[in-house]
């Protein structure tokens, strides 16, 4: 089976707004692949005008805030870098039953490439006046306003990305199980590249031989 | 999505209402039911949970009912969807206890529990009516508030089964599609929360107070947006799902922004007042007045009487209610303009009022207690006809004899019967002059007219109180000395009596006095004032000269009075 990738638009935020944007990000993948019955779950975001829904899995909301906090302290050593987070879903399957135990294979059939930009808040120019600092204060508050408008802008499209390839790719999608498919979050670590790719992600990715969606 | 003009199609009313979704018909629960079945079915035909994909994309349509199967399919996403809308874009106040421990089997169709109320009849009938390819279309309007309907279209929904040109659709496994449905419904379900009408529908379901009210129109054909309308919105269309009947197509209009709006609270609604408290006069309105008043006053409070008119703490429904009223779209009675509703000051302090169990202000006396010194005033005030004018000054230092053997005048007498009146003085507590009268029950009234009591200007004002402390004080302690035993008999007499009935017969007495100037009154006025708070005596008619004249030595007195106490207010304090 080949793995359909699905490569989100870039998202340019800082570090505070990490947890509300993967959060959101990451649940409305999940809402999209949990096929089995769930207990839809209205969360609004803590920084954006928007709310986004849940599978009501405590179980999933544990993993998913833990991976957070693992990104958020990876971004804290590596500030002002590109990042990627990779969900992956996967089949198991038994491989080669041996004397020595039963090898299980994952069979990768879906992931989605959620690709961040952190950048530290932006310092402004010295100045010794105190009414340039005070316009400078003026002007941060209007930046930072407008810089969240924007990244609220983007998080719609990114949903909107990820509505319009869950409902295209569907015959790929395995036989609904009575809870959520096997799944995998990965997040960079210290081995990963310069920029912050998932490097056994992008190897699965070559590997599968198909090319990135979207 | 096709648009089609009213005339192509056989025309229906559209639904506008804002209607209650709380009741659960026995339609819908028969759609949920086969929802039910028609899962059970198609996931059997899948041959469960762990069978390979192959086995759910084979063709299954001999399965599940085919093409009865799909047709059902197709009726329950129309419902479905119809559903999800209505769930979020039809305000109503939010019921406790809702959420995700109230989910029923009957909402778990396409494995998507909807635990919100299902759609009202009238607007699920509406897929009855709907002819192959015809669309299901679902507005939400902002309209003002109590408008019932109109306003500007904020949102379209529209869901329809495009049927195939031709037979393209039959091998199409119907199980395949149901699957397909639980994505595309999903997508539905996160795009209604997505867009900015799920912010206002929250506002107005937690208050329903605002200048705007958010309606829905379920109809079969759009009315055709302007030009100026459709540039506007904006659209998205969902990935269809192919179905053996047809594709299955939803798509929404959406306004991106709605701070055209100004969403404003107008009024607090009456239902957010609580009438009902533990404790509130609207329950229990005789319950804040003393048993022994209400019993007196009889019916003076009938259970009748609050509904005749809304007082202060009548329940707000007595009010003339503001949305009867049809408000204009930019109100003028906007109070405040906050994201975050709270009442409004000016009610705020009335309503906590409620809210803490206290009653509106009332300041009733019990009987028993003290009476005002304007309720005594009046029932002496000689403008009211109570009384007669005592007798002149002149008689008063005759008064002031002590052992007289002259028989007392008839003013010192009056004052006797006065004193043997149990008339509660609010200032008795306050006088430290007639603290040695208590015993005797006679000080009452005196004090108020103590000069280094309080006697208040207005009441002297307002009666010509013709009791003069300091004059009469000593009057007072001879008369007691010389005529102790009489005071006594009569206070004795008058203790097993009513105040009420007191003042009659003082009333009686003074009119049946004889006048000042009667040579034979001294003589007559000790036979007059036995048993004189029951006795009945011929009614003695004075003479206008007379009366005149007492009415101006009432006048020196009352001069008197005044000056005295405004001399002992201006003294200096005394020094320790």
């Amino acid at each position: 089976m080949n793995c359909v990738t699905c490569q989100l638009k870039e998202l340019e935020l800082e570090s505070t707004e990490i947890r509300d944007v993967l959060r959101c990000i990451l649940h409305t993948i999940f809402f999209h692949r949990t096929l089995s019955l769930v207990r839809p779950k209205d969360v609004d975001c803590d920084f954006f005008e928007i709310t986004y829904v849940q599978c009501g899995l405590p179980e999933l909301e544990k993993e998913v805030d833990e991976k957070i906090d693992q990104f958020v302290a990876w971004v804290e050593k590596h500030p002002n870098r590109k990042s990627q987070i990779c969900l992956s879903f996967f089949d198991e399957k038994n491989k080669h039953p041996g004397w020595f135990g039963n090898k299980t294979e994952r069979a990768y059939w879906e992931q989605w490439l959620i690709n961040l930009h952190v950048m530290s808040p932006k310092r402004y120019s010295k100045s010794s006046s105190s009414k340039v600092l005070t316009n400078i204060g003026g002007n941060a508050l209007e930046e930072t306003s407008s810089r969240r408008s924007a990244l609220e802008s983007s998080i719609h499209e990114v949903l909107f990305q990820i509505i319009n390839f869950a409902n295209e790719k569907k015959d790929h999608i395995p036989a609904i199980p009575d809870r959520i498919f096997n799944h995998e979050i990965m997040i960079p670590s210290s081995s990963d590249s310069v920029f912050g790719w998932n490097t056994v992600a992008l190897r699965r990715v070559l590997n599968s031989g198909h090319p990135y969606s979207l | 999505v096709p648009i089609r003009s009213p005339d192509s199609i056989p025309t229906s009313p559209p639904i506008a209402s804002r209607s209650d979704l709380c009741s659960l018909t026995a339609a819908t629960s028969h759609a949920a039911q086969q929802q039910q079945q028609l899962g059970a079915e198609l996931e059997r035909g899948g041959g469960g949970p762990s069978s390979a994909p192959a086995a759910m994309s084979s063709g299954m349509s001999d399965s599940a009912g085919g093409r009865a199967g799909a047709e059902l399919m197709v009726e329950q996403f129309h419902l479905k969807v119809l559903h999800a809308v209505l769930a979020v874009r039809a305000p109503r106040p939010l019921a406790g206890g809702a959420g995700a421990a109230s989910f029923r089997r009957w909402d778990s169709g396409f494995h998507l529990p909807l635990h919100d109320p299902p759609p009202p009849p009238e607007a699920a009938e509406r897929l009855d009516a709907l002819a192959p390819g015809e669309p299901l279309v679902v507005d939400i309007h902002l309209a003002p508030a109590g408008a019932g309907e109109g306003g500007a279209v904020v949102e379209r929904w529209t869901v329809a089964c495009e049927p195939w040109p031709d037979a393209e659709g039959e091998e199409l496994a119907v199980n395949r599609a149901y699957k397909h449905c639980f994505t595309l419904l999903r997508s539905v379900y996160a795009v209604l929360r997505f867009l900015p009408a799920y912010r206002v529908f929250r506002l107005l379901s937690a208050n329903q107070s605002y200048n705007y009210e958010m309606v829905h129109r379920v109809g079969s054909f759009a009315v055709p947006f302007t030009r100026d309308e459709e540039a506007a919105m904006r659209s998205y269309r969902f990935v269809p799902v192919e179905t053996q009947l047809g594709r299955l197509v939803v798509s929404v209009q959406y306004l991106p922004s709605l701070s055209a709006f100004h969403l404003e609270i107008t009024s607090l609604s009456p239902s957010m007042l609580i009438t009902d408290y533990v404790g509130s006069p609207a329950a229990e309105p005789m319950r804040f007045f003393p048993a022994s008043l209400t019993e007196a006053a009889g019916s003076a409070f009938p259970p009748s009487y609050q509904q005749q008119r809304p007082h202060s703490w009548a329940p707000p429904a007595l009010w003339p209610h503001p949305a009867a009223v049809p408000q204009a779209k930019f109100s003028p009675q906007v109070i405040y303009a906050s994201p975050t509703p709270s009442p409004p000051n000016f009610q705020g302090g009335y309503q906590q009022r409620l809210m803490r169990g206290e009653s509106a202000p009332m300041c009733i006396p019990q009987v028993g207690e003290r009476r005002s010194p304007v309720h005594r005033q009046n029932t002496l005030d000689p403008s009211r006809g109570f009384m007669l004018p005592p007798p002149s000054p002149r008689r008063v230092g005759d008064l002031g004899a002590a052992g007289a053997q002259e028989s007392p005048s008839e003013c010192g007498r009056l004052i006797g019967r006065i004193e043997g009146l149990r008339m509660v003085d609010p200032y008795a507590s306050s006088s430290p002059r007639h603290k040695g009268k208590d015993s005797k029950e006679e000080s009452g009234r005196f004090s108020a007219l103590s000069s280094c009591d309080s006697p208040r200007q207005d009441d002297l004002d307002d009666a010509d109180y013709p009791f003069v402390v300091d004059d009469v004080d000593t009057p007072v302690s001879q008369l007691g000395s010389n005529d102790g035993k009489e005071m006594g008999d009569q206070a004795g007499s008058s203790s097993r009596k009513s105040q009420d009935a007191q003042v009659g017969s003082l009333v009686h007495l003074l009119r049946t006095a004889r006048p000042l100037r009667d040579p034979s009154y001294s003589s007559q006025a000790s036979r007059a004032e036995s048993g004189e708070v029951a006795s009945t005596s011929s009614v003695m008619s004075r003479r206008t000269s007379d009366a005149l004249e007492e009415l101006q030595s009432f006048k020196e007195i009352r001069e008197r009075l005044l000056s005295r106490s405004s001399a002992k207010h201006q003294e200096p304090p005394e020094k320790p």
